[in-house]
C-alpha cells in the first residue's frame, strides 16, 4: 500500500467504525453518546459544506446557520400549520385536494389562554374524535426546507456577487441576524423564543429488518444523519473533483484572472451558495425533527462561530478534515463538561470549556493556518510531490546533458 | 483572418479621462507593441478590451463580433486572452490545475486524457514539466509569468495581450517568452505587448502604438515611431536616455 492510499483506507475504517458503533457500544450512557454522535454528524454536514463555501470558493459567509435555520423553520412551520382532513373544518383556511382538505391552522402565538383556540383544535373538539386528521409527511417538510434553503442561497448568492472578503462576511452576518430577529419577533407565527415543536423523524416508530424502533430510539436518527453526512461528503467530493471544484478554487484565488480565462465566475459563485445552502438547510431540517424543537437561539452567532471554529481548527480547505474535526470537537466539547475543583475552587467546565475551545482556535490560527487535520491528509496525498519534482528535474538535466555533446559535436 | 477593430474608445474615472477616442485596427498575425509613460492608459485599455472594465463610449469588435459590453469570461471565449501586469497565478492550485482552468472553461473534458496531454506539452515547452504537481505559490516570479503564458496557450485565443511580460524575468526565462511570442505569431495570431523594455519592443514588434495620457499619439512602424518628435517628447526621450535589456537573439536589431 503506498502512502497516497492511506487516507482512503483510514476513511473506510472510520466509516466502518461508525456503522458498527451503535451495535457494539453498550455502556450505560448509550443514548447520551449516540446523541453526541448524531449532533456531531449534524455539525459535520455544516462544517464540511461551509468548508466548500469558504475554504474552496473563498466566500467567507457567516450566514450558514441562517440557511440551517431556514430549513428547520420551513419544515417546522409546514408540519405545524398544515394538515390533511377528510372533512372541511368550516372555520380554517382550507383547500380541497384529491378528496381531502388541506387545512391551514391559524397562528395563535404562545399565550397560555389562547393555546387551544386555533381553528383546527376547535374543529376537532366539535368533531369529538369522529374525524381523523393527518399530519403532513416529515420527509416532505425536509424536502421543502432544503428547497427554501436553496432559493435563499440563490438570492444571497445574487446579492453578494460584487462583495468580497469582509464585506461579504458582514453582509451574510447581517442577513443571519435579520432572520433570527424576524423569527424572534414574529411570535404569532413562529412562537418566538418559545420555539416550534416538530414531529419526530419517525413519529410512529419504524421497523427495519423485523426490528421495531420506537420514535425515541437513537439508532434510526443516527443512521439517517450519518448517511446524510456520507451523501453530502460524496457530493462534495464529486464536486471538488469536477470542473465545479476547479473553477470555485480559481474563483477563490483570483476572480478577475479566472474570468479572463473564460470561467463564468458569476455562475459558479451563485452555484456554490445554492449547493452549500441546501446542504445546511437539509441538515437543519433533519436535526430539527430529531430534537423535535427549533428556536431562534439555534441561529445565534455563537452557533455560527462554532461551525467556523470546527472547520478552521480541522482545516477549512479540506471538507473531509472539516467533517472529521466537527465530530471530534463536538465530542471534546461534551467531554469537557465535567467540572472539577482545584484547591477547593470549583471550575465550572460547562462555561470554561468554551474558553478552552477559543484558545485552541487562536493557537490554530496562529501556528497552523491550514488547520490541524488538513496538513496530515495533505502529507499523505502530496508528500511525494517534492521528491517527484526533484527527480524529474534531475532526469531533465540528464536529458539536456546528453543532448548538449551531440550538438557540440555537430558543430565541430 | 483575425480582426480586432477598436473605435472611439473612451474611459473616464471621475475627472480623469484615461482613454480619449482611441481607435485602431489589428489585422491578422500582427505583433504590436503598446508603449507609453506610466498613467498613459495602457492597462486600462487592456482591461476594457478584455471586458473587465466597461468603456464610457466606443466599440470593440473581434472578428465581427461586438465584445465591449460582454463580461470577461465571454470575451475570453470569443478569442481574446491577456496576462496581468502583476502576475495573477492561482497560487494555492497546482501548476497543472492552473492550466486546466482555461481548457475546461472552453468546455473541454478530462475524459480521454487529451487536456492533460495538452497541458504537459505546454509545460514542456515552458521548461516547467518537473513542476507540474507543485503549487503555483512554490514557483519563482519568472516561472509564474511563464505559467500565465501557459494558461494562455491552453486558452488559445486569436488575440493575445501581454502586460509587461519581461518585467523582472531572468534572461534565460526571457528566451522562453520570446519563443512563445514567435510561436503565437507563427500560428497567425495577433499579439499586443505592453512593455517598458524598449529594446525588446523594438526588436520584436513590427508596429507600435503609443499612448500618452489617454491619447493615441502614434501608430506606426518602430523606426518611424522612434524618430517621431511627439513620441520622443512624450515618452522615449533622447538617444542618451534610452536604455533597456534582454534583447533576444535572432531578432531584428533596433
Amino acid at each position: 500500500m503506498n502512502r497516497q492510499q492511506i487516507p482512503h483506507v483510514l476513511g473506510a475504517l472510520i466509516i466502518a467504525f461508525f456503522v458498527a458503533f451503535p451495535f457494539i457500544y453498550s455502556a450505560g450512557n448509550y443514548d447520551y453518546i449516540m446523541h453526541i454522535c448524531i449532533v456531531g454528524f449534524f455539525y459535520a454536514i455544516l462544517a464540511s459544506s461551509w468548508s466548500m463555501l469558504a475554504g474552496y470558493a473563498g466566500q467567507f459567509s457567516f450566514g450558514h446557520m441562517a440557511f440551517m435555520g431556514l430549513g428547520a423553520y420551513t419544515t417546522a412551520l409546514f408540519c405545524h400549520y398544515l394538515f390533511l382532513s377528510p372533512e372541511p373544518t368550516g372555520i380554517c383556511t382550507e383547500f380541497a385536494i384529491a378528496g381531502q382538505y388541506l387545512v391551514i391552522k391559524n397562528p395563535i402565538g404562545v399565550t397560555s389562554t389562547t393555546l387551544t383556540q386555533d381553528c383546527l383544535a376547535q374543529a376537532m373538539e366539535s368533531w369529538d374524535g369522529s374525524v381523523q386528521i393527518t399530519r403532513m409527511p416529515v420527509w416532505l417538510g425536509i424536502i421543502l426546507g432544503t428547497l427554501v434553503g436553496g432559493i435563499f442561497g440563490l438570492l444571497i448568492g445574487l446579492l453578494v456577487l460584487r462583495l468580497r472578503a469582509a464585506y461579504l462576511a458582514l453582509f451574510t452576518l447581517g442577513f443571519s441576524e435579520i432572520l433570527r430577529a424576524t423569527i424572534s419577533a414574529e411570535i404569532q407565527v413562529t412562537r418566538g423564543q418559545a420555539g416550534i415543536e416538530l414531529p419526530s423523524l419517525f413519529e410512529n416508530g419504524i421497523t427495519v429488518a423485523g426490528h421495531v424502533f420506537s420514535k425515541t430510539d437513537k439508532i434510526p436518527p443516527y443512521f439517517v444523519m450519518f448517511f446524510l453526512l456520507l451523501g453530502c461528503l460524496a457530493l462534495l467530493y464529486w464536486l471538488s473533483r469536477s470542473r465545479f471544484g476547479l473553477f470555485v478554487r480559481a474563483l477563490r484565488e483570483d476572480q478577475d484572472a479566472a474570468a479572463a480565462l473564460g470561467v463564468n465566475t458569476t455562475r459558479y459563485k451563485i452555484l456554490v451558495f445554492v449547493v452549500t445552502s441546501m446542504m445546511a438547510a437539509l441538515a437543519g431540517a433533519v436535526q430539527a425533527h430529531y430534537v423535535t424543537i427549533i428556536t431562534p437561539n439555534n441561529l445565534m452567532i455563537l452557533q455560527m462561530s462554532l461551525v467556523v471554529a470546527m472547520a478552521v481548527i480541522a482545516g477549512v480547505e479540506n471538507f473531509i478534515a472539516a467533517a472529521i474535526g466537527a465530530i471530534l470537537i463536538e465530542f471534546m466539547l461534551e467531554m469537557l463538561r465535567t467540572s472539577f475543583s482545584i484547591g477547593g475552587v470549583e471550575i465550572d467546565m460547562s462555561l470554561w470549556r468554551l474558553v478552552f475551545f477559543g484558545v485552541l482556535l487562536m493557537l490554530t490560527l496562529r501556528f497552523a493556518r491550514n488547520g490541524l487535520l488538513a496538513p496530515v491528509i495533505d502529507y499523505f496525498r502530496r508528500g511525494h510531490v517534492a521528491a517527484e519534482t526533484v527527480e524529474k528535474r534531475a532526469s531533465d538535466a540528464v536529458d539536456d546533458s546528453k543532448n548538449s555533446p551531440s550538438q557540440t559535436g555537430s558543430h565541430s | 483572418m483575425t480582426e480586432l477593430k477598436i473605435s472611439n474608445l473612451n474611459k473616464r474615472y471621475g475627472g480623469n479621462h484615461v482613454l480619449k477616442d482611441v481607435s485602431f485596427t489589428i489585422n491578422g498575425a500582427e505583433l504590436i507593441g503598446l508603449i507609453g509613460p506610466n498613467g498613459a492608459g495602457k492597462t486600462t485599455l487592456t482591461n476594457v478590451l478584455d471586458g473587465a472594465v466597461k468603456p464610457n463610449s466606443g466599440t470593440v469588435y473581434l472578428n465581427g463580433k461586438r465584445i465591449d459590453q460582454l463580461p470577461s469570461f465571454e470575451v475570453a471565449k470569443s478569442g481574446l486572452g491577456r496576462t496581468f501586469q502583476v502576475t495573477r497565478s492561482f497560487r494555492r492550485m497546482t501548476v497543472l490545475e492552473n492550466l486546466y482552468v482555461p481548457a475546461l472553461a472552453l468546455g473541454k473534458s478530462h475524459k480521454g486524457g487529451a487536456v492533460q496531454k495538452e497541458a504537459l506539452e505546454v509545460l514542456d515547452f515552458l521548461t516547467m514539466g518537473h513542476l507540474r504537481n507543485e503549487y503555483a505559490r512554490a514557483l519563482s516570479g519568472g516561472q509564474q509569468k511563464l505559467l500565465e503564458l501557459g494558461r494562455l496557450m491552453m486558452l488559445d485565443p486569436d488575440v493575445v495581450i501581454l502586460d509587461e511580460p519581461f518585467a523582472g524575468v531572468h534572461p534565460k526565462l526571457m528566451e522562453v517568452i520570446y519563443d512563445y511570442i514567435r510561436r503565437v505569431n507563427e500560428q497567425g495570431k495577433a499579439m499586443i505587448i505592453i512593455s517598458h523594455q524598449m529594446d525588446s519592443i523594438f526588436a520584436l514588434c513590427e508596429r507600435l502604438l503609443v499612448l500618452n495620457y489617454g491619447d493615441l499619439i502614434a501608430d506606426d512602424t518602430p523606426d518611424k515611431v522612434k524618430n517621431d518628435p511627439v513620441v520622443i517628447e512624450a515618452y522615449l526621450g533622447t538617444n542618451e536616455d534610452r536604455s533597456g535589456t534582454g534583447q533576444p537573439e535572432g531578432t531584428r536589431s533596433s
